[in-house]
């Protein structure tokens, strides 16, 4: 054996203490994502249903996986009500995202870079916010767009537009998704040689013949990958069902698992849940192989090309109008309209704009909630969880990434397939993994805060994806160089490469530590009186009728989410967004085929 | 043939407009290769795209084979020219193989072409280029070599008034680099076709173009034959530009009636030759290192020799660049062949053929 290793040199003089951290990692990565999902495959086959798979009196049993085939309400209520969700989202949100993405890369549309950032606006608030703020402008009755539109045509309520029916749910659905496929399209557009278009006029094919037959099939690869990654985000959407969807009996199989834990009269149906959970995780790894696929494509199309890269941008002229009309529509309803409902109503509460008198002013929501015990414990929760997940995902991210873009270890591809495998998994499959595993093993984490921060923790695709990415822009030789020059593993990795690493970790941390702030699926999954976090105290408010307390938190929310989003976009953001839909857009890819790459 | 006259274009940036191309006119004769040479920013790819359809002008006329495409009154846009056009990046389509790449311009044409005269035309263009092996090679599998083929192959097949190259071998390594000039120049003559190339590698234009237009700032300078640019330059840019030259300050000190002047150097040393400078005058004075020649002697008919001393020799394989200090700071750099007796510290003679030797009035 000896022989045999020393064929294979130790590229990176790992020391004890090197593997001891690297061990570290790659065994958190795998509890953080692999026991839940165990735990999961147990409860599908161990019954009966209210039981923990592990509790004594448990068996194995198929009963859930019959249940599940034999009941109609899934075949004549679930299935189809998510494959209309999921199709009609993903085609509403698509093509909006598209001409979004086209505008801003490659025409000369005024203001890019403030619709930029007005777009993202969706991407930067829970959506809990963005559901009460859209159920507050399109309620049937008393819905601000309605009350408008009823006004001007002389029309008698409620309606026209209701939100609570597929249409609607589709749209606010679209609106959500729309700066997600956004960033991914604006990446796919920007890798795009113009001289590609170029070489096909100056063959003389017609603009349109060019848009056909150059245009369309350089981009598609690019276009189908988002395509599949959206349609697979979209499966796993939970917030808008539930908030939206539920009032208008609106079915879709995430809900259908949190009803599953959650019954209204008896007790929770661990193993159907995790019965249903199966095919979606499956499912969900199925299209990321496909898209992985994809991803190869598109990426072997934009390497064709090479230097003498010159992005021109088509000069709009009188489209410009339409454009702008275009661009504001959007915004409009994504942002600007659900902002100034939310704060209105939080002040005046129904009285609407052009009927309130100053006596309608109030500040008992502020004072109502101010006044709440629980705002206090959901504020600092929310900060807590953030933060601390935020940490852990970026410590993990950075050890994977090494692992993955440094080492010969086999276990990278395991590593690299586990970091991807996260985002095929929905939060409420997470959520409840993660509550039957700590169920389970009763060291008092269930409850509070700490189960939290791992339940949030599995997302680790984005920053080990920014790290690989780092990791392989440092050259080799630097490591060597300091290893040559004496320093220990854990010496190099803290005095040469931290610091050369801190901008990608840093965009990777700020990124997580906003998507923690926008969680609302697994603490709501989770919850317990002690560990509520604002975007969950946010529904129970609304749920329970107190419209102005709830306005009042929507916009502290916003409020505090929006320096935090300047903040971030001025200094790192804006690079962690761009690598992050470049991850998507190019990332996935896994350790073996970067290996054969790197020569 | 194309006639370029009077173009104007400039560029909005954050300091104002800028003057990209200003008031340039040139032509190019029936199958002729011009080169625009100049530095990044001169303009030359501007007038490029403009000639392409690409670009539009503000002003000016260019007529390719004698149509007028762009006027004050009117524009025909690039896919209605008659032209082929190799792109700085290649620009091969990703999507297509080699043989579906070069067919494009032909199965886009209106009217139609039939599909076997497709066939056979492409593969004839594809044989001309060497690649009529690789004809169903994936786009995405081929090096830079073949994607400048593939890219040439596809601006020729259909027979084009006239051939654009935008910097055609800037994206090829060194070695790569030499081969291709020498095949493109050679392919360029055996099908006869009208071309303009712009690049910014002096070599590249000498070599490639029967005419050459050196640029600078949006306007060009000099224009006319290879040799001539290189060995009469009209101005320190073009000198400079043109190749590693040995320029030297200095001052006319008399003129005859004839022309001949003599001019002082530093460190002691005078040249005499012919030239418009009058006396009194500063000149820079612009000698090429393969034109100097150097021996451990002065030869007898040497009228213009200056004495130096070797500093430093770098072998370069064929030839040897000596560094000789010829005293006052001053050093002049001379291409030469290797001679035994030049070693570093030896005295010796430089001799200047007056006939190249360019001088400028100094600043």
């Amino acid at each position: 054996m000896g022989i045999a290793r020393s064929t294979h040199p130790t590229r990176h003089n790992l020391d004890l203490t090197g593997r001891l951290v690297l061990a570290v990692g790659a065994g958190a990565a795998i509890c953080l994502i692999g026991v839940p999902l165990a735990m999961l495959l147990f409860a599908a086959f161990r019954g009966p249903a209210d039981f923990l798979p592990f509790e004594p009196g448990a068996q194995w049993t198929f009963e859930h996986v019959r249940a599940l085939l034999t009941d109609p309400v899934i075949h004549t209520r679930i299935l189809p009500d998510t494959l209309v969700f999921v199709a009609g989202t993903v085609a509403v949100g698509f093509v909006m995202a598209f001409g979004l993405a086209w505008l801003i890369e490659r025409t000369d549309l005024p203001g890019r870079e403030v619709w930029f950032s007005l777009i993202l606006f969706p991407l930067l608030v829970p959506t809990p916010v963005l559901a009460i703020a859209w159920i507050f402008l399109m309620g049937p009755n008393a819905g601000w767009l309605n009350l408008m539109i009823r006004a001007a045509f002389g029309l008698e309520g409620p309606g026209p537009i209701d939100i609570f029916s597929m249409g609607g749910l589709i749209l606010c659905q679209a609106l959500a998704s729309t700066p997600f496929v956004f960033l991914l399209l604006t990446s796919t557009l920007r890798a795009m040689d113009p001289a590609l278009e170029e070489a096909s006029g100056a063959s003389g094919a017609s603009p349109l013949t060019t848009f056909r037959r150059v245009t369309l099939p350089v981009l598609l690869p690019g276009l189908l990958a988002p395509l599949i990654l959206v349609t697979l985000i979209t499966a796993e959407q939970f917030e808008l069902p539930l908030i939206i969807g539920l009032p208008a009996k609106i079915n879709v199989f995430s809900y259908r698992i949190y009803f599953e834990l959650n019954p209204l009269s008896s007790l929770p149906n661990y193993g159907g849940a995790a019965a249903l959970s199966l095919p979606f995780v499956v499912l969900g790894v199925l299209l990321l192989l496909v898209y992985n696929r994809l991803i190869k494509r598109a990426d072997s199309f934009v390497t064709v090309t090479g230097k003498g890269y010159r992005q021109r941008r088509l000069p709009l002229g009188a489209w410009r109008w339409p454009a702008l009309l275009l661009a504001s529509l959007y915004v409009a309803l994504a942002a600007i309209l659900p902002a100034a409902v939310l704060l209105w109503t939080s002040f005046f509460g129904y009285a609407l704009p052009h009927s309130a008198t100053a006596g309608d002013f109030s500040l008992e929501g502020y004072r109502a909630l101010l006044a709440n015990r629980v705002f206090w414990l959901g504020l600092r929760n929310t900060f807590l969880v953030a933060l601390a997940s935020a940490l852990v995902v970026t410590s993990i991210g950075a050890l994977l990434g090494w692992i993955i873009s440094r080492s010969q270890f086999r276990i990278r591809h395991l590593l690299d397939f586990v970091s991807v495998l996260s985002v095929g998994i929905p939060a409420v499959i997470a959520g409840l993994g993660v509550m039957l595993l700590y169920l389970s093993v009763p060291i008092g984490l269930y409850g509070t805060v700490g189960i939290l921060v791992i339940a949030y923790s599995y997302r680790f695709a984005t920053t080990t994806r920014l790290a690989r990415a780092g990791f392989l822009q440092i050259h080799k030789e630097l490591d060597e160089a300091s290893a040559a020059s004496g320093a220990r593993w854990l010496a190099t990795q803290r005095r040469i490469m931290m610091p050369l690493m801190l901008p990608a970790l840093t965009a990777g941390f700020i990124l997580l530590f906003i998507v923690g702030m926008r969680e609302f699926t697994i603490p709501l999954v989770l919850y317990s009186p002690d560990n509520v976090v604002l975007s969950v105290l946010l529904w129970q408010l609304f749920q329970s009728g107190q419209t102005a307390p709830s306005a009042a938190l929507a916009s502290i929310i916003v409020a505090v989410a929006l320096p935090v989003i300047f903040l971030a976009r001025r200094t790192f953001a804006r690079r962690a967004l761009a690598e992050d839909s470049v991850f998507r857009r190019s990332g996935f890819r896994f350790a073996a085929e970067n290996a054969s790459n790197k020569k | 043939m194309l006639t370029v006259t009077g173009l104007t274009k400039s560029f909005a940036t954050a300091d104002g407009a800028v003057r990209a191309v200003d008031d340039v006119s040139f032509t190019v004769a029936e199958a002729q290769c011009y080169a625009l040479l100049g530095p990044s920013g001169c303009g030359k790819t501007t007038i490029l795209r403009c000639v392409a359809g690409l670009e539009q002008a503000e002003q000016g006329v260019i007529a390719i084979g004698g149509r007028v495409v762009s006027d004050a009154d009117h524009f025909v846009p690039v896919h209605e020219r008659s032209i082929g056009m190799v792109f700085q990046s290649y620009a091969i389509w990703p999507h297509l193989d080699v043989f579906d790449n070069v067919a494009y311009p032909l199965a886009v044409a209106r009217p139609r072409v039939a599909r076997a005269e497709i066939e056979q035309r492409v593969m004839d263009v594809l044989a001309l280029v060497g690649m009529q092996a690789m004809a169903r090679r994936p786009a995405t599998r081929l090096s830079g070599g073949q994607q400048q083929r593939v890219a040439l192959a596809r601006a020729i097949v259909r027979r084009p008034s006239l051939l654009l190259l935008d910097e055609p071998l800037s994206n090829l390594d060194a070695r790569l680099r030499d081969a291709m000039r020498r095949e493109l120049a050679t392919l360029i003559r055996q099908i006869g076709i009208t071309a303009l190339f712009v690049t910014h590698d002096q070599v590249e234009a000498l070599s490639l173009a029967d005419r050459v237009a050196v640029m600078d700032q949006g306007r060009i300078v000099q224009e006319g034959a290879p040799a001539e640019i290189y060995d009469r330059p009209k101005s320190l840019f073009v000198a400079r530009f043109l190749g590693a030259a040995n320029v030297l300050a200095g001052k006319v000190e008399e003129r005859d009636c004839q022309g001949r002047a003599r001019i002082a150097l530093g460190g002691g040393h005078h040249l005499v030759l012919v030239t418009e400078s009058g006396s009194g005058t500063a000149v820079d004075v612009v000698l090429r290192p393969e034109n100097l020649a150097i021996a451990a002697q002065p030869s007898a008919d040497a009228v213009n020799a200056i004495a130096g001393r070797i500093v430093a020799l770098t072998f370069q394989g064929s030839n040897v660049e000596y560094d000789v200090d010829i005293g006052g700071g001053t050093s002049l750099r001379v291409l030469a062949r290797a001679q035994a007796d030049l070693t570093r510290g030896a005295p010796v003679w430089i001799g200047i053929d007056p006939r190249y030797v360019a001088v400028f009035s100094g600043s």
